[in-house]
C-alpha cells in the first residue's frame, strides 16, 4: 500500500497512546506516592508491616490466594446522616421536629439545613458522613479501598475471584492468629459451607511430645482433629500467612475516602 | 471438504484480494456520537485526572465539601469565611491590619487575651477613639461590624481570629456572645480608648 | 525471486514446514497440558481436599498455571506460526531464516515449560496473566523477537507492493507483544512501580494481550481465510482499514474495571474505551458477514467451519466485554466467574477456533500430504461445538448467579459441573487435535529416517572408490 507508511505511524500512534496514558502517566501519579495522613488526626497511613507480616504477603502470592480472594472493598456511594446530641432547651419541640423528617441519605447540603434547624429549636446535632455499598453492607470494610492502601505492597494482591470473601479488613473481622491458622488448615471447621482447599500442606501433624502438647498446637473439634496422640502444629510458613492476614486493616478515614469515624462500640 | 486433505497441495492457490469497498457513513456517525456521549461521561466522572479523586465523588469539589470537619476544624472554616467576608476589607484577610485603616489582629494583645469579653465589645460596640496596639497608636473609628452577625457567626470569627496567624488563644462559644449582647443592651455606644483599657478581659 | 518466475506454492509451503511443525506441536501438547491442568483447577471446586496436602495442585497455583499454558503455550505460538506461513504466502516468498524461527520455537517452549514449573513450585510473580518468573519471561521474549525477525525479513522480500489487509493486523501484532511484555514485566518485575501504579499496569497488559494482540492475530487470520476459503474477495479495504485502526485505537484503553481502587480518571478512560470498542466489533462482524455468507460455499466441518465459529466468538466476546464494562454490570459481575467465562470465550472460542482452523488448512500444504486422520478434523468441531458452550454458557451464567447472590460460594456449584463436562469435551478435541499433527510429523520423520538410511546403504559410485 503506497501509504503504508501512513498506516504505520497511525498504528504507532494508536498503540503508543495507551502506553503514554495507562503506563506512563500512572506511574508518574501513583508511583511516587508517599505515606499518607488519616483523616483529621495526625497518624500515618498507612504503616510498613513487619516482620512474619512481610514473608506473609509472598506466602499469599506463592499460593495464589489472590485466585480466589480480593483484597479490594468497592462503595457506590456516601451520605451524610444527622444526629441529635443534645435536646437543648426545648425538648420537645426538637423532637417533634426531627420526628417528621429524615436523618440519612442525605446529601451535604441538605444535612447542612437540617442542622441548622436543629439548632435554630435549641438542639445541637452532629452530623456524620458514612460510605454505602455492597461490599460496606456485607461488612467487608467501611470505606473503599484506594491506592494509598496498597502503597508498601509488593505485588499488590488485589483478587480477580471472590469464591470467599474480601480480605482487605480480615484483620479486623478475625483478629486471632488461632482462628485464622485452625481456619487455613480446615476451613469447614469454623465456615461449614466454605469450599476453601484446606491447606494441610502448610502445617505438621507429628506425635505429641512427651512433655505435652505443644503451645503451637491447633484446637480441632474431632472430625478435623488428628489421630489420638498426634497434634498439628502450623509451619513457618503457615504463621507468616496469618501474622499477613491479621496485618490486613483499612478501616481509617483518608482524604480521597472519608467518613466520620464512629467511636461507639459499632465497628 | 475431507477431498481437500486427502490430495494435499492444489497445484495453484490465488491469494485472498480485497474489494474497494469503503467505510459506511453510519458507522462514523455512531461513532461520533459515542466520543461525544463519552466525553460528557468522563466529564462528569472523572475528576479530570486528579490523583487524589476516588469514585463515586464525581468532582473535587463535591470530595472537599463532603469532607468531614472536626468540631474545631469546623468552627475555624466558618469563621474565616466569615471573617474575609466581614473584616478582612479593614484588617487585611492575612491579619496584619492595613495602615491608615484598621491595626492588626495577628500578635495583637487585645486578641491574645485569656478572656474574650472585651474582644467581643469591638465589634458588638464599636471603637471611637484612640487604643494602643502592639505599640503603635490607632485613632480610627471603628462601626459595630459584628452587630448585625448571628452570635455562631460572631462567635465562629472570633474564634477564628484567636486561632490564626500565629494567636493561640481560646475558642469563643455563640452562648457567651449570647450572653455578652445582653449584657450590653439593645444600642450600645461605641468605647472611647480609656474605656476599652479600664475593662478587664 | 521475480514476478517473472515465480517460486511455486509447493516451494513456499516447503520451507514452512520445520519451523511451523515445531511451533504447532509444543502448541498442541501445551493446549492438552492446559486443559488438563485447567480440569485439576476445576476439581478444587468438586472436592475441595483432594490436593490438600499436594502443594503443586492446589487451586491457587495450577488455575494461573492453565490459563497461562492456554495463553502462552498454545495461542500464541499456534498464532505465530500461522502468521509466519501467511506471511510467506503473501509475499509469494520462501520463509527466510527458517533456523532462526525453528530456534525462536524452541526457546518460546522451553519458556513456557519452565514458567509452568515455576508458577507450580510457588514462584510465581502474583500478577495475573504475567505470573511467568523472569527466566521464563525472559525466553518467552526473545523467542517472539526472532520470530519477528523471521517474519520481518520474510515480509521484506515480498514482490507485491501493496499490502493486503491482514498484513496490518499481523505487522502490528508483531511489534505490540514485544512492547507490552517488555514494558509489563519491566515495569512490575525490573523496576517494581509502587503500590497503586502496579494494577493498573498489570490490567493494561492482560487487555492489550488477551484483547488486542489475540484480536489482532485472530481478525488477521481470518481475514486471510474467510475470503481463500469462501472464494470471494474481502469486503472493503477501506472498511477494513476502519477497523483496524478503531480496534487498536479504542481496544487498547480498555481494561480498567469501575471500581477499582484507582484515581476515578482511569476506570472512565476506560469505560469510555469499551463503549467505542463495539465500533470495531461491529465492523469486523460485517466484513466478515459480507465475505463469508451467500458465497454458496458451506461449512461441512473443515477449516472454514473453524473460522467462522471463531469469528462469531470474538463478536460475542467483544460485546461480552463491552457490557462487563458498564458500572451497573460491573456491580454484580465484577470478582465472578463471569470474567472467568469472558476469558476462556476469548482464548478458547475465538482465538483456539481459529487456530485450529488454520492449522487444519495449513498443515497438509507444509507436509505435503493429506491428515493422517481427516475425520477426526470433524470429531474435533463437533468436540468444539458442544465444548465451548458447555464450557463457556454455565461460567457466565454462574458468574450472574453468583453476583446476584452476593457472591455466595455455593450459587454457582451447579453452574461449575457443567462447565467441567465441557472441559472434558475441550480435552478430548484437544487430544484429536494432537493426534493429527503428531502422527503427520512422526511419518515425516521415519520418512526422513529412512531416506537418510538409504542414502547411507547405498552402493557407492564407481568412480567415488576408484582411485
Amino acid at each position: 500500500m503506497k501509504n503504508g507508511a501512513l498506516v504505520f505511524l497511525a498504528a504507532l500512534i494508536a498503540l503508543g497512546g495507551s502506553w503514554v496514558g495507562f503506563v506512563l502517566a500512572p506511574t508518574l501519579q501513583l508511583g511516587g506516592e508517599k505515606q499518607t495522613v488519616v483523616l483529621n488526626g495526625t497518624d500515618v497511613y498507612p504503616i510498613q508491616r513487619t516482620g512474619d507480616a512481610t514473608v506473609g504477603l509472598q506466602v499469599y502470592r506463592a499460593n495464589g490466594c489472590a485466585n480466589c480472594h480480593t483484597e479490594q472493598v468497592r462503595q457506590d456511594g456516601f451520605a451524610c446522616e444527622v444526629t441529635l446530641t443534645a435536646a437543648g432547651k426545648n425538648p420537645t419541640v426538637v423532637s417533634n421536629l426531627i420526628a417528621s423528617l429524615k436523618l440519612d441519605g442525605l446529601t451535604h447540603e441538605q444535612a447542612e439545613a437540617l442542622s441548622d434547624k436543629i439548632t435554630a429549636a435549641g438542639g445541637k446535632s452532629e452530623t456524620r458522613l458514612v460510605a454505602t455499598g455492597g461490599d460496606i453492607d456485607r461488612g467487608w470494610g467501611i470505606r473503599q479501598s484506594v491506592a494509598a492502601d496498597y502503597l508498601y505492597d509488593y505485588p499488590v494482591q488485589l483478587g480477580i475471584l471472590r469464591a470467599g470473601p474480601d480480605l482487605a479488613n480480615i484483620g479486623f473481622r478475625h483478629p486471632d492468629m488461632k482462628w485464622q491458622l485452625q481456619h487455613l488448615y480446615a476451613p469447614k471447621s469454623v465456615s461449614a459451607h466454605s469450599s476453601m482447599p484446606p491447606f494441610r500442606y502448610l502445617f505438621e501433624v507429628r506425635k505429641v511430645a512427651d512433655s505435652g502438647p505443644s503451645a503451637d498446637a491447633l484446637d480441632l473439634p474431632k472430625e478435623f482433629a488428628p489421630a489420638e496422640g498426634s497434634e498439628v502444629v502450623p509451619t513457618e510458613a503457615a504463621r507468616q500467612l496469618a501474622a499477613y492476614l491479621l496485618s490486613l486493616r483499612a478501616n481509617v478515614p483518608l482524604y480521597e475516602a472519608p467518613f466520620t469515624p464512629v467511636t461507639t462500640a459499632k465497628p | 471438504m475431507t477431498e481437500e486433505f486427502k490430495s494435499g497441495a492444489a497445484p495453484t492457490e490465488a491469494e485472498p484480494t480485497a474489494t474497494r469497498a469503503a467505510t459506511p457513513m453510519w458507522i462514523i456517525v455512531l461513532m461520533l456520537i459515542l466520543l461525544f456521549l463519552g466525553a460528557v461521561y468522563f466529564d462528569h466522572n472523572s475528576g479530570w485526572f486528579d490523583g487524589r479523586l476516588y469514585g463515586p465523588y464525581s468532582s473535587t469539589e463535591q470530595l472537599e465539601s463532603y469532607q468531614p470537619k472536626s468540631g474545631a476544624a469546623a468552627a475555624l472554616a466558618h469563621g474565616k469565611v466569615v471573617f474575609e467576608a466581614y473584616c478582612g476589607l479593614c484588617h487585611g484577610n492575612d491579619g496584619v491590619g492595613k495602615p491608615g485603616q484598621a491595626p492588626p489582629l495577628a500578635g495583637s494583645e487585645w486578641v491574645n487575651t485569656q478572656g474574650f469579653s472585651r474582644l467581643a465589645h469591638i465589634p458588638l460596640g464599636g471603637i471611637n477613639g484612640t487604643i494602643k496596639v502592639e505599640g503603635k497608636d490607632w485613632s480610627m473609628n471603628m462601626a459595630a461590624m459584628g452587630a448585625g452577625l448571628s452570635d455562631a457567626d460572631l462567635a465562629a470569627v472570633l474564634t477564628y481570629i484567636r486561632g490564626s496567624w500565629g494567636n493561640k488563644a481560646s475558642a469563643v462559644g455563640a452562648d457567651d456572645i449570647n450572653k455578652i449582647r445582653a449584657q450590653m443592651g439593645k444600642s450600645p455606644a461605641p468605647m472611647t480608648g480609656d474605656q476599652m483599657m479600664k475593662m478587664p478581659e | 525471486m521475480n514476478s517473472a518466475n515465480p517460486i511455486s506454492v509447493a516451494k513456499i509451503d516447503a520451507s514452512c514446514r520445520v519451523p511451523l511443525l515445531a511451533l504447532f506441536i509444543g502448541a498442541s501438547v501445551a493446549l492438552i497440558a492446559g486443559l488438563t491442568l485447567a480440569l485439576v483447577a476445576a476439581m478444587s471446586f468438586h472436592a475441595p481436599a483432594l490436593f490438600a496436602s499436594c502443594p503443586i495442585f492446589t487451586y491457587g497455583r495450577v488455575a494461573p498455571a492453565a490459563n497461562d499454558l492456554l495463553l502462552y503455550g498454545f495461542c500464541v505460538p499456534a498464532g505465530l506460526g500461522i502468521l509466519l506461513w501467511i506471511f510467506a504466502r503473501l509475499s509469494r516468498a520462501e520463509l527466510a531464516l527458517p533456523i532462526v524461527s525453528v530456534v525462536a520455537a524452541h526457546l518460546w517452549h522451553l519458556g513456557v515449560f519452565i514458567g509452568t514449573v515455576g508458577i507450580l513450585v510457588g514462584d510465581s510473580t502474583g500478577f495475573t496473566w504475567l505470573e511467568y518468573p523472569r527466566a521464563a519471561a525472559v525466553l518467552l521474549f526473545t523467542g517472539f523477537f526472532l520470530v519477528a525477525l523471521t517474519a520481518m525479513a520474510t515480509f521484506g522480500a515480498r514482490s507485491e507492493r501493496e499490502l493486503y489487509p491482514s498484513h496490518w493486523f499481523l505487522l502490528a501484532a508483531l511489534v505490540w507483544f514485544p512492547w507490552i511484555y517488555s514494558t509489563a514485566n519491566l515495569f512490575l518485575l525490573a523496576w517494581r512501580v509502587r503500590g497503586g501504579a502496579q494494577p493498573v499496569i498489570d490490567w493494561w497488559f492482560t487487555n492489550n494481550m488477551v484483547y488486542v494482540w489475540l484480536a489482532l492475530v485472530g481478525v488477521g487470520t481470518a481475514f486471510y481465510f474467510l475470503p481463500k476459503l469462501a472464494g470471494r474477495p474481502l469486503h472493503g479495504r477501506f472498511f477494513t482499514l476502519f477497523a483496524f485502526w478503531t480496534l487498536i485505537l479504542f481496544g487498547t484503553w480498555c481494561g480498567i474495571p469501575h471500581g477499582a481502587p484507582v484515581p476515578a480518571w482511569l476506570p472512565s478512560v476506560s469505560f469510555l474505551a469499551s463503549t467505542l470498542f463495539i465500533i470495531p466489533v461491529i465492523a469486523i462482524a460485517i466484513i466478515a458477514a459480507k465475505t463469508a455468507y451467500g458465497s454458496g460455499v458451506v461449512c461441512k466441518g473443515g477449516p472454514l467451519c473453524y473460522i467462522e465459529f471463531g469469528t462469531a466468538s470474538f463478536v460475542l466476546s467483544g460485546l461480552l466485554l463491552i457490557a462487563s464494562a458498564c458500572p451497573d454490570m460491573s456491580r454484580i459481575l465484577s470478582f465472578t466467574w463471569f470474567g472467568f467465562g469472558q476469558f476462556q470465550l476469548q482464548l478458547l472460542g475465538f482465538f483456539g477456533m481459529i487456530a485450529f482452523g488454520g492449522v487444519y488448512y495449513i498443515l497438509p500444504r507444509i507436509m505435503g500430504q493429506p491428515l493422517p486422520f481427516p475425520g477426526f478434523v470433524r470429531f474435533h468441531i463437533w468436540l468444539c461445538w458442544a465444548g465451548i458452550i458447555l464450557f463457556v454458557i454455565p461460567l457466565l451464567i454462574g458468574g450472574v448467579l453468583q453476583g446476584l447472590a452476593n457472591y455466595n460460594p455455593t450459587a454457582a456449584l451447579m453452574m461449575l459441573r457443567v462447565s467441567s463436562m465441557g472441559l472434558v469435551l475441550l480435552l478430548l478435541g484437544s487430544l484429536l487435535f494432537f493426534v493429527n499433527i503428531f502422527v503427520m510429523a512422526l511419518r515425516w520423520n521415519l520418512a526422513l529416517i529412512k531416506t537418510v538410511i538409504a542414502a547411507v546403504k547405498a552402493p557407492l559410485e564407481e568412480a567415488e572408490v576408484k582411485p
